[in-house]
């Protein structure tokens, strides 16, 4: 909405823009640069001469081996994904069917319970993991991913419920009319028609639940203790941060493919992730 | 909890009716029952042992008793705690200004066409879909007190002389979690914003411009009022966010030099865990809920104004 | 939730080739044969040594033999040393975790609640090798009960370069602190700073700023154990001292280093001198190739040690103590027990002593004769690591108290303070009070 002369669109939209960009994507640079330096490369103190560090000329792979042979980096990553695939589909579930009930059924309470549910995203972790440590440990499930499965969704839940609240909201009722009235039961309606045409709707909430599970660190750091049970987040902070000297490209190696399932998955739905989370807020 | 098919060939009115009310209310039960049972016991029930737990002087391996206020009052005179609770604020209330500013600046330059603009958008949401604890460690790496690259090129630059001690100097880290934490949350303000932007028809801006209105009076009295509700919902979740913020700082800091950078959630945990004050930690985690429930309230009023004006 | 009991007794017995089949594949499975559960597998969290060389040594030899022997299976786990406590907490308060965790200091009266009495295996060790030292004893035993297995001391000692402290005139190290002072100063306007960390960091900023405290003559409580001690003149001028010595002779830096900066900055050549323990010089000797001096030389050759300067009340050091804790809810007590007497033999427990290179020195008085000591003249300052120090705490016990501040680094911070611009009392007066809190609850 510049108007005016070709200088001033550079001006004022398209340098602001490229270093926008520029900020916002250099730290992966880093990350990458960093991953394949060798270690006489890094370590040079930042005054030093001679010290390009934005490129190499001696690539290496030693950073990622390293990861791979000396830590359970694999198993790490194998852990994570099927936490966050196991908790995205119980938090789907029971978004889309809290979110179904608060948005197209009138019943007494639905706007107090709304609320309720947005409460408990106020309730902070730091408050709750000590309890919940204890809860963990009369289920047993102490060190186990389960201890995750069941905790996440106490975040993703609300989340999921908004979202799903939304699209159904924006689903017209005469669409169920017309169901019912040729004979299906609520229960029917809602699962043969409307579910299905809140799909896209589903998938945004899958792929925000997804990368935000991937996120989640502190619940991970109290209930997970063995090295085999470590989600990648945790593994990469308290596994590489070794009393040897050098660690930082190692370390830049962990983040750099921690990073990349969640970066990949949601390269094949940005479009879900942008509307989902436009939607949760304008909603 | 199968609900029986309604009869469609009812005719009376008030059965039907009351049949659905039934129906509707047995439904909704059905479908919020999972919610409500994963939710009452892994947040409910861990929220009342927590209070209970705040209020008792348990140690790790040691139930402890009752003591009533008493943990509350050791956190209310400890200096480092009142450090926390100013830092938080301080921490919280920069970052949103700034993210709301450059988040709506960042909006406004994509909210035209471009070739690449789907590209570009895509891109832009990276710092906040990777785990924070990572992109966290390749900052922590740019921050090196030796290593730093940000000090080498203001060096090579001419800007700089002696190292610039990021995470050493308490005014400097606190500065240094602010520009990482803005940095994660801009992307997530410009994405929602400019949906915001996209739902403001064109016309209205250029109805303005003819009337010969210049471009700030037609953000000021066209754009902002229309984007007033995206923005506050957005802040709202932000805010929460930050204020209950703790993988950022533990990996960036630990909490400080010196504590300059320690905020509820990491000196709750310092304690708790670290020490293992369990009954402390939890007076301080409790102490947060207050102020966040309060500045929540604050927006949602002010949200409900917005939204019926 | 029977599935689930399975699935932890599988996770508790097999580790190793079951690990990567059990853990997930274990829980998606419906029961495996109970044959598996049968082997006792102990679970030991330690520290991430930082002479890799022991780890090796562990993972490869050490532990492989003790497998074969014992008819056990052992779970070496390593961790960064900051994390052993929220490990020990989080294990306690879900009722699971490692066998036998690793403590430092006086971590052991913190968890004394929650660990088994190691009475039996201790005295029996300190009867075989001549006594504990007093420091050892102090730490790991309140006079009831042996709360861990004392393992070794972490000596600490300044490590510098000779050809630098030379250039400025300093042929030996400064005896006392106002020498240092002057050296620090000299080094700072060369380039090469003085470099000590002052952030929150289990080793390097207690060992160094408790002994200097102490050679000052400040004390953190009254030998009753209930006075809080710390608000005298003798610890403001220490504070006073510091403030300038940061200033002049520092790298200024070293309020947000951790354990490893210093070791990095030494390494890089970009300090001069920093207490510390022997692991910057087995880095050197490690790779002879990678660090050089600008002369070309090894570095290893120009590194010295020395203990810390005296100040007007003498000279003190403070070093970590690391033992081992068998934890109550484990189920493997015996197996553990069995465990730590067969790696506290002299020949086995030997082995390890040489791989650290005297990095570590063992907590009884018969290593002392030992030929590592004589191998290698630099690491002679550290063979008496643990007979001279002297533990947090003072002049009271080092006991729970003494550990909670010592965990929230209340004396570190103090400096840290001064050291950043609020004034000496004013500094000193917050430690105080941070001290009344915790010695009068």
């Amino acid at each position: 909405m510049i108007e005016g002369a070709a200088w001033r669109r550079w001006v004022f939209s398209n340098i602001p823009l490229i270093l926008f960009v520029f900020v916002l994507l250099f730290p992966f640079y880093w990350m990458i640069i960093t991953t394949f330096r060798p270690d006489g490369e890094l370590y040079r103190p930042w005054n030093a001469v001679n010290n390009m560090p934005f490129w190499t000329n001696k690539p290496t792979l030693e950073h990622i081996t390293y990861l791979f042979e000396e830590t359970n980096f694999g198993r790490w990553m194998l852990n994570t994904m099927f936490i966050a695939l196991v908790s995205t589909m119980i938090s789907l579930f029971c978004g889309v069917l809290a979110g179904y009930a608060l948005a197209r059924l009138n019943f007494r309470y639905a706007g107090m319970l709304g609320t309720l549910i947005f409460i408990t995203y106020l309730v902070p972790q730091t408050l709750l993991f000590i309890p919940l440590a204890e809860i963990i440990r009369n289920f047993r499930l102490g060190d186990t991913p389960w201890s995750l499965i069941l905790t996440y969704p106490t975040f993703l839940i609300p989340f999921c419920t908004w979202l799903m609240m939304g699209y159904f909201k924006a689903i017209p009722k005469e669409l169920e009319e017309c169901a019912r009235i040729d004979g299906a039961s609520r229960w029917k309606a809602m699962l043969y028609i409307i579910i299905p045409v809140a799909v896209p709707g589903i998938l945004s909430s899958g792929i925000i639940a997804f990368t935000l599970s991937w996120n989640e660190f502190i619940y991970a750091l109290v209930f997970l203790s063995s090295p085999d049970e470590k989600t990648v987040a945790v593994g990469v902070t308290s596994e590489l941060i070794r009393g040897d000297v050098f660690f930082w490209g190692s370390l830049m190696a962990g983040a750099l493919l921690g990073s990349i399932p969640v970066a990949i998955v949601y390269s094949f739905f940005v479009e879900h992730y942008v509307s989902g989370l436009t939607g949760s807020v304008k909603g | 909890m199968v609900v029986t098919a309604l009869d469609a060939a009812e005719i009376k009115r008030p059965r039907p009716r009351l049949r659905k009310l039934e129906d509707e209310r047995w439904l909704a039960l059905a479908l919020l029952v999972p919610t409500a049972v994963l939710l009452g016991l892994f947040i409910a029930y861990p929220f009342f042992e927590g209070v209970l737990l705040s209020f008792s002087s348990a140690r790790v391996g040691d139930p402890g008793h009752f003591v009533g206020f008493a943990n509350f009052e050791k956190i209310w005179n400890d200096s480092i705690f009142r450090t926390a609770v100013w830092n938080t604020f301080w921490y919280t209330g920069v970052t949103t200004v700034f993210k709301l500013g450059l988040g709506l600046w960042l909006a406004m330059l994509l909210n035209r066409h471009f070739k690449g603009k789907a590209l570009v958008r895509a891109f832009i949401l990276l710092p906040f879909i990777i785990p924070t604890v990572l992109s966290t460690f390749a900052w922590k790496w740019m921050f090196d007190p030796t290593f730093s690259v940000i000090n080498w090129t203001l060096f090579n630059l001419g800007l700089i002389t002696t190292r610039i001690n990021w995470l050493g100097d308490p005014d400097l880290a606190m500065t240094s979690i602010i520009v990482v934490n803005v940095w994660r949350g801009v992307p997530f303000f410009a994405i929602s914003l400019l949906a915001g932007l996209q739902t403001i028809s064109p016309e209205l801006n250029e109805a303005a411009a003819i009337d010969g209105a210049r471009p700030w009076n037609r953000f000021w009295y066209v754009t902002w009022p229309l984007l007033l509700p995206v923005t506050m919902v957005v802040m709202l979740f932000s805010v929460i966010q930050t204020f209950a913020d703790f993988q950022l700082v533990y990996v960036m800091t630990g909490g400080g030099p010196a504590n300059a950078t320690q905020l509820f959630a990491t000196y709750a945990y310092q304690i708790g865990i670290n020490t293992g004050l369990l009954a402390e930690g939890a007076a301080v985690s409790l102490a947060m809920f207050p102020f966040l429930f309060l500045i929540v309230v604050v927006q949602l009023i002010y949200i409900r104004r917005v939204e019926t004006r | 939730m029977s599935r689930i009991n399975r699935r932890k007794a599988l996770k508790l017995a097999g580790t190793g080739a079951l690990a990567t089949a059990g853990g997930m594949a274990g829980i998606l499975a419906t029961g495996r044969s109970p044959a598996f559960a049968q082997q006792k597998t102990v679970h030991w969290l330690r520290w991430v040594d930082f002479v890799p060389a022991s780890d090796t040594l562990l993972r490869k030899e050490l532990l492989p033999q003790a497998e074969k022997e014992l008819g056990i299976k052992i779970n070496l786990e390593t961790v960064n040393g900051n994390d052993l406590q929220p490990r020990a907490t989080a294990a306690i308060q879900s009722g699971s975790g490692p066998d036998l965790i690793q403590a430092f200091n006086n971590y052991t009266y913190i968890y004394a609640n929650s660990v088994v009495d190691l009475s039996d295996l201790a005295e029996d060790l300190a009867k075989r090798e001549g006594g504990f030292y007093k420091y050892a004893r102090s730490i790991c035993s309140d006079g009831k009960m042996f709360m861990s297995m004392p393992w070794a001391v972490i000596g600490a000692m300044i490590a510098y370069r000779k050809s630098w402290l030379d250039e400025v005139g300093a042929t030996s190290f400064p005896k006392t602190w106002v020498e240092y002072h002057d050296v620090a100063k000299k080094l700072k306007a060369k380039g090469h700073p003085v470099g000590q960390t002052l952030g929150h960091t289990f080793g390097d900023a207690p060992t160094f700023t408790y002994p200097y405290l102490w050679s000052w003559g400040g004390k953190e409580v009254e030998a009753d154990g209930k006075t809080v001690a710390i608000n005298s003149k003798e610890t403001i001028d220490s504070v006073k001292f510091m403030q300038a010595f940061w200033k002049d002779g520092c790298d200024e830096g070293g309020l947000a280093w951790d354990d490893t900066n210093n070791n990095r900055a030494f390494l890089s050549q970009t300090i001069a001198a920093t207490l510390n323990g022997a692991s910057i010089y087995i880095e050197t000797l490690r790779k002879p190739d990678q660090y050089q001096t600008d002369k070309g030389t090894p570095m290893n050759k120009d590194i010295q040690h020395s203990p810390l300067p005296s100040g007007p009340a003498g000279q003190f050091g403070m070093h970590l103590l690391q033992s081992d804790m068998l934890m109550k809810y484990s189920k493997n007590q015996d197996a553990a027990k069995d465990f730590l007497k067969w790696i506290h033999t002299e020949k086995n427990f030997e082995k390890w002593f040489i791989s650290q290179k005297g990095f570590a020195t063992p907590c009884t008085a018969k290593w002392e004769e030992h030929k590592v000591w004589t191998d290698d003249p630099v690491m002679a300052p550290f063979k008496v690591a643990a007979k001279l120090g002297q533990a947090p705490g003072f002049a009271g016990q080092p006991n729970v108290k003494a550990a909670e501040a010592l965990s929230k680094y209340i004396i570190t911070d103090m400096y840290a303070k001064a050291v950043q611009g609020m004034p000496a009392e004013e500094a000193v007066k917050w430690a105080e009070g941070e001290l009344k809190k915790i010695y009068s609850a």
